[in-house]
């Protein structure tokens, strides 16, 4: 398919989306992390509001829940077990797969 | 990102009978074609990293739309499959039920919204190939695609149950709703596009993780560029 029409189609969509985030953002409260914005919302209704759509000084930070319930250290073990059991999963199917391999050439004449 | 993060019963009784129902027949008909079908190592081995990654930044709130967690289920789908795709929304959502991010109560509707964006995600990558579309485009349309789709079905979960608590009118609450449904299409773009890029990546190193070499034979397909 022709690349324009690809990125045309992605480029539609995006629009789409991306309109509908705006009227999201502003029917909804303006610039409120999720859990305040989706409570407000559902107990009191659609209110307008603003904001900044990106407020960089507020950082990257561990969901609330688990921050103030003083569970960071087991979220991070959960992440570590699940990358451990995932590449050492991986390292097995990798070492698996050449075994496989060498045997299927051992066999041929 | 769309997930349901009201807290326990805020859905009437029923609702979650019907969610929780709905739920563990979708995780019993994975199961079974599992069972029936069979599954790779290597498949079980990107499940197990997809669901780390998924669960990570499930719980990372980012400084964009007010702050709000992206999900990755668009790249799990894609690159697990919507099988293991669907089981690693049951397993981030049990996890992140029992670190308090989400209601164990609403494991069951928040297992299907999330298994839905893996699941179309999935299915429209592979329809996007078949057309002949690139990597980056087919892997940003099919994430944002799926992630539309979970909010949509996130949307109609809440419409239909109704919310414990809420002196709304269903009319009003459909407004409300519909307003957090459109904030999630704004942040599906956000993450199709971080799908598109990784799933590019990941063609052009690995091409089998993403099917589109066979992973035993290591014969590439064709009509597909990355």
């Amino acid at each position: 398919m022709d690349r324009w029409k690809q990125y045309g189609g992605l480029a539609g969509l995006f629009a789409v989306c991306l309109a509908a985030g705006l009227w999201g953002f502003r029917s909804t409260g303006g610039a409120l992390p999720w859990a305040k914005r989706s409570a407000q919302a559902l107990q009191r209704g659609a209110r307008a509001g603003g904001g900044a759509l990106v407020d960089l000084g507020r950082g990257i930070v561990v969901a609330g829940p688990i921050r103030k319930g003083g569970l960071v250290l087991e979220f991070v073990g959960v992440v570590a077990a699940l990358a451990l059991l995932g590449i050492g999963l991986y390292a097995y199917a990798s070492r698996y797969r050449g075994l496989d391999d060498s045997e299927r050439a051992a066999r041929q004449p | 990102m769309a997930h349901i993060h009201l807290g326990e019963g805020s859905f009437p009784l029923w609702a979650l009978a019907l969610w929780t129902t709905i739920g563990v027949a979708l995780v019993g008909a994975v199961v079974y074609r599992i069972r029936k079908g069979g599954i790779r190592t290597n498949q079980i081995a990107l499940a197990g990293i997809g669901a780390a990654a998924s669960f990570a930044i499930f719980q990372l709130n980012i400084p964009v739309w007010g702050g709000i967690h992206m999900n990755l289920t668009g790249l799990v789908g894609i690159l697990a499959g919507p099988l293991l795709g669907a089981l690693i929304a049951l397993v981030v959502n049990i996890f992140s039920a029992a670190l308090g991010h989400g209601a164990v109560g609403l494991l069951g509707a928040n297992t299907l919204v999330n298994a839905s964006e893996a699941i179309v995600a999935y299915y429209a990558f592979r329809t996007l190939l078949r057309m002949d579309w690139d990597i980056f485009p087919a892997g940003a349309s099919a994430a944002t695609l799926g992630l539309s789709a979970g909010a949509i079905l996130m949307g109609a979960i809440i419409v239909i149950s109704g919310v414990n608590g809420s002196a709304l009118p269903r009319g009003d609450l459909t407004i409300a709703v519909a307003g957090l449904v459109g904030l999630n299409l704004g942040v599906a773009v956000i993450e199709g596009i971080l799908t598109g890029f990784v799933v590019q990546f990941l063609a052009s190193v690995r091409p089998d993780l993403v099917g589109l070499v066979d992973h035993t034979t290591g014969e590439e397909s064709t009509g597909v560029t990355a």
